[in-house]
């Protein structure tokens, strides 16, 4: 009986935990973007970040979510996400990742911005596109 | 007399250049058995004639004027590589031709027929299967795109490409086509003084026409049917949308028209059935919608922020969940003489104007802005009475947000 309790609470437990934050999935083609209303269907360009209560904001490209976080407190968000280029469909922590903006490289709302976790993927694109590389940092200042 | 004859010996100048054009067939077992060969051997101005047949071929380079003609739409099987046909150059016209297995990649768009810094193409009656993009027209202009087929197989998938996709272009003519399962139907970003008329785009995940950074073009009496959105207008001015049927647009994300920072458009004589929004304008400036019809729609029309100046007259709200749902102040939108199926009031005088004005905006469609999950609420009791209370003593409503003129007849000249 007390063992049966213990795996009880222990399921509780984890049930608890899995609602907290995480990274949502994007239905693409189905989820709308939260800044610009137009449909999600770019799995290079996508975008999200997840609020400390579990909140996930979509994007449907990098440009949308720069906008939009200026609106938004920076100590309300836990987690900036966006989908690697070289990776189509896998999220990568934002704030660590290498972006590419090239005119050779269109981005879903015309910012022509490309998003990359491995810096080394991002530079070769460059050499091959042309453009400009940007860390999160600069980025941020470019919004 | 010396005139006549000058003009005489003109017009047999331009016979001659008529009759110097050649004609080269291409076939299994003709003098040309593959179209690269015989494009590649081609003089300006000639013209290929394609016998029936399949021919394995991709990036055909197209430097010179040409006029290439299918018989019985010969099949060019692109095996997945790369572009089928890439123009180059001035003047290229293509007809009756199949284009299929057209190469997929994350880096290059490639379509079955490319442009670049082109003028004067035509493209007509052209089958399209499956490709990754249809038509990629870049940096050109004069073109006329019409009568082709494009069926894609971008049901799931979305690393799919558009059907028609314009970049800085202007002067295209967009007619009569068909398009299937794309991202989008047609895409137009950077385009000026172009026109789509009189096609079909249905079932494509994203959108059936895209506007992004587009200024003075129309569109009018297309089908858009089934789509992520029937249509978007983004960033766009002068835009005009005359005559287009707007249909079965359902999904949480799905608009019948996304208007997204756009002024000056004029929207008339449209038609909205069975959309969950009708038209869902943010920030939509100075817009005039005329005759319009709103049938059995989630929404009709939902003004999101920002939206100055819009006129909504003389269009027909029929049996929509919510007619109009708005954020904000008036800000100089007026609307006049429209029909709406859920106006009760009378009309004493018989002039077809109704006495007292209509409130088109329901205060459930506030709760529902904020919360878009009290939806489910939209058929209950309560609801029906807040929006009772609302309509007898408006307290939400902005004051002036009323039609004061509601027909009491629906708007017939929809044509």
């Amino acid at each position: 009986m007390h063992r049966l309790k213990l795996i009880l609470l222990f399921f509780g437990f984890v049930s608890l935990v899995s609602c907290g934050i995480e990274p949502g999935t994007i239905d693409y083609g189905k989820d709308a973007c939260s800044f610009c209303q137009m449909n999600i269907v770019d799995n290079q360009h996508a975008a999200q970040v997840v609020t400390n209560k579990g909140k996930v904001f979509k994007y449907d490209a990098i440009e949308c979510m720069m906008r939009d976080i200026k609106k938004k407190d920076h100590n309300s968000i836990a987690l900036y996400l966006i989908t690697d280029y070289s990776e189509p469909g896998k999220f990568t922590d934002a704030q660590k990742a290498t972006y590419l903006v090239s005119a050779n490289v269109p981005s879903p709302m015309g910012a022509n911005l490309s998003g990359f976790s491995k810096k080394e993927n991002a530079s070769t694109l460059q050499q091959e596109k042309e453009g400009t590389l940007y860390s999160w940092d600069e980025l941020k200042n470019q919004f | 007399m010396k005139i006549v004859k000058k003009y005489f010996l003109i017009f047999s100048l331009f016979c001659y250049a008529g009759l110097s054009a050649n004609e080269l067939t291409v076939c299994a077992s003709c003098e040309y058995p593959t179209i690269k060969e015989a494009v590649q051997l081609a003089q300006s101005g000639d013209t290929l004639i394609i016998e029936p047949g399949t021919y394995f071929e991709s990036d055909i380079q197209i430097e010179k004027p040409l006029t290439i003609l299918g018989i019985n739409y010969p099949v060019i099987d692109g095996q997945e590589k790369s572009y089928i046909i890439n123009i180059t150059s001035d003047s290229v016209t293509i007809k009756g031709l199949s284009l299929k297995n057209i190469g997929r990649s994350y880096t290059t768009d490639f379509a079955a027929i490319r442009t670049y810094k082109v003028k004067y193409f035509h493209f007509e009656d052209i089958k399209l299967d499956n490709p990754f993009f249809g038509f990629h027209i870049e940096k050109s202009s004069n073109g006329v795109i019409k009568n082709n087929i494009i069926r894609g197989n971008a049901v799931s998938e979305h690393n799919s490409g558009n059907g028609i996709h314009l970049w800085h272009s202007s002067k295209i003519q967009i007619l009569n086509n068909s398009i299937e399962n794309m991202r989008d139907g047609i895409y137009f970003e950077f385009v000026k003084h172009s026109i789509v008329r009189d096609n079909v785009s249905r079932n494509n995940i994203r959108y059936g026409l895209h506007f992004m950074f587009s200024n003075d073009d129309r569109y009018e009496k297309n089908l858009f049917e089934k789509n992520g959105a029937g249509v978007a207008v983004m960033f766009s001015k002068n835009i005009y949308m005359k005559y287009n049927t707007f249909r079965l647009n359902w999904g949480s994300a799905s608009y019948g028209l996304l208007l997204k920072e756009i002024n000056d458009a004029v929207i008339t004589h449209n038609q909205f059935d069975q959309n969950t929004i009708g038209v869902n304008a943010d920030g939509a400036n100075r817009i005039v919608f005329e005759n319009n019809s709103f049938n059995n729609n989630g929404w009709a029309i939902r003004f999101l922020g920002a939206c100055y100046g819009n006129k909504i007259l003389q269009n027909n709200f029929l049996h929509n969940a919510l007619d109009i749902s708005y954020k904000g102040n008036m800000n100089g939108n007026i609307f006049d003489r429209n029909f709406w199926s859920e106006y009760t009031g009378y009309d004493l005088n018989k002039d077809n104007i109704g006495d007292v004005p209509y409130r088109p905006v329901k205060l459930f469609s506030y709760v529902v802005n904020n919360t878009p999950e009290t939806i489910i609420l939209l058929r209950s009791l309560f609801v029906d009475i807040i929006n009772f209370s609302e309509k007898v003593s408006p307290i939400f409503t902005p004051d002036n947000l009323k039609d004061f003129n509601p027909l009491m007849k629906p708007v017939i000249n929809n044509d």
